[in-house]
């Protein structure tokens, strides 16, 4: 239940940086999306229960500070989160780059998902194209986010004690002698 | 005798080495007034050392107060540059206030223009996607605001409320995708739907024959029953004709710079 409320905290404190921090910081292209990032995190390293719990709660959370209508990154979110538990089972957890891959990856799929609920199911006229040329700025947003959090959480862990598996983190391993 | 001198000679020496300066002490007390030799000698060859040794020791306690310790001076440019810093803050306050104020009278003069009744609002949060365009401001269904109600700025039209909470509303911009409003060419009046395309608009359903040029201001028609009628949109940027189309293709830069947008007024209610 903690860990549960933990993440909620924390999918709150990123859409709250999205919506309000950001904007005044980075240019409209160039604002990563924290809480893809998440959902890829909880994908990779929490139980299938607790992960879809909090993917729809913050799917709920991000649909209230974007867009028109709730319900759209709640499918999102949990479709993203079922996948990359799909794959994480069969990809090689030990390469430093998984976590990075699977961002990337993400982030390409969150965008197709996204444009397709709007175009079949919200009629949003041209959103394919403004989507598609946001992209590349997305991706590498996202990227460098994510590799700021994952530097982050590795000074961060030790602190708390928390040795919790994360995918990609092979140094971690070698730090805490698992 | 010799022997009882030689037995106890550091006693005898130390009698009489205190009776001797007892009695010079004793002297000396007699004569206050007199400098004696002997000090005289010691001040005059101690003075030279003396007078370096103070220089010395002004010298390090001079640049020890003056450059090293400096604990007044230290304190002094704290407490000025902590007033500068406060005077700057206040400079700056003043000036956004000016600035502030400037927005806002030119908001109500487009309010009185169109004679409706207003709230104003301040921007406080923008979208969390990357493809939405959508705003929060700090006015709520607690100030009476209701989905559905316009938003202006004193350049034109920004959009209008879609979701209310107690305390803040979401505005959808007029350049997000989802986004349709009926407008119409100021200058010819052509009429079309103005639709979003995500910085940009585009004025969609002009006839092929229609007179649309670049620079063409594009105001609200008052149709669609949520804008007033005559609301600045966009001015026009790329008007084409394709040889088969039935209608132009027209794209439209919005007149309201959305990057820099801070406070806004919902217009409340019918046209008085």
């Amino acid at each position: 239940m903690r860990r549960f409320l933990l993440y909620l905290l924390i999918g709150i404190f990123f859409v709250l940086l999205q919506s309000s921090l950001f904007p005044l910081l980075l240019p409209a292209g160039l604002r990563p999306n924290l809480l893809m990032i998440l959902i890829v995190y909880l994908g990779l390293s929490e139980n299938l229960t607790r992960a879809v719990l909090v993917a729809l709660l913050l799917g709920g959370i991000q649909d209230s500070f974007s867009g028109t209508s709730l319900g759209l990154y709640v499918t999102v979110d949990l479709v993203l989160l079922l996948l990359v538990r799909l794959l994480s089972t069969h990809l090689n957890t030990e390469n430093p780059a998984l976590l990075l891959l699977l961002i990337a990856g993400g982030t390409l799929v969150q965008n197709l998902l996204v444009g397709f609920c709007l175009m079949f199911f919200a009629d949003a006229g041209p959103i394919l194209s403004i989507l598609l040329s946001a992209l590349p700025q997305q991706l590498l947003a996202n990227l460098l986010a994510a590799l700021l959090m994952l530097l982050l959480l590795l000074r961060i862990q030790p602190m708390f004690g928390s040795r919790s598996g994360l995918p990609g983190l092979i140094y971690q391993s070698k730090r805490h002698g698992a | 005798m010799r022997e009882l001198f030689n037995r106890y000679r550091f006693f005898f020496l130390a009698v009489v080495l205190l009776l001797s300066t007892l009695l010079l002490y004793s002297y000396n007390l007699r004569n206050k007034g007199a400098t004696s030799f002997f000090e005289r000698a010691i001040l005059t060859i101690a003075a030279p050392f003396q007078a370096s040794l103070d220089e010395s020791a002004d010298f390090i306690t001079g640049l020890w107060g003056n450059y090293l310790w400096l604990v007044d001076a230290r304190r002094q440019n704290l407490d000025l540059l902590q007033e500068n810093r406060q005077l700057t803050s206040e400079l700056q306050q003043v000036e956004e206030i000016r600035l502030q104020n400037e927005r806002l009278r030119n908001l109500l003069a487009l309010v009185d223009d169109i004679d409706r009744a207003a709230l104003p609002a301040q921007i406080i949060g923008e979208d969390a996607s990357n493809w939405a365009r959508t705003v929060t401001i700090d006015k709520g269904s607690r100030a009476g605001l209701r989905a559905g109600l316009p938003v202006v700025a004193a350049e034109g039209v920004v959009g209008r409320i879609i979701k209310t909470a107690p305390g803040s509303s979401r505005v959808l911009l007029v350049t997000d995708a989802s986004s349709n409003i009926a407008a119409l060419v100021q200058r010819t009046r052509t009429r079309g739907i103005v639709h979003g395309l995500g910085s940009k608009l585009a004025l969609k359903y002009a006839l092929r024959d229609a007179e649309v040029a670049a620079g063409d201001l594009l105001v609200t028609s008052g149709m669609g029953g949520v804008f007033p009628k005559g609301l600045s949109l966009g001015k026009v940027q790329i008007a084409e004709r394709d040889e088969l189309a039935l209608f132009q293709k027209i794209v439209v830069v919005p007149v309201v710079d959305f990057s820099h947008l801070e406070e806004v007024m919902v217009l409340l209610g019918e046209d008085r």
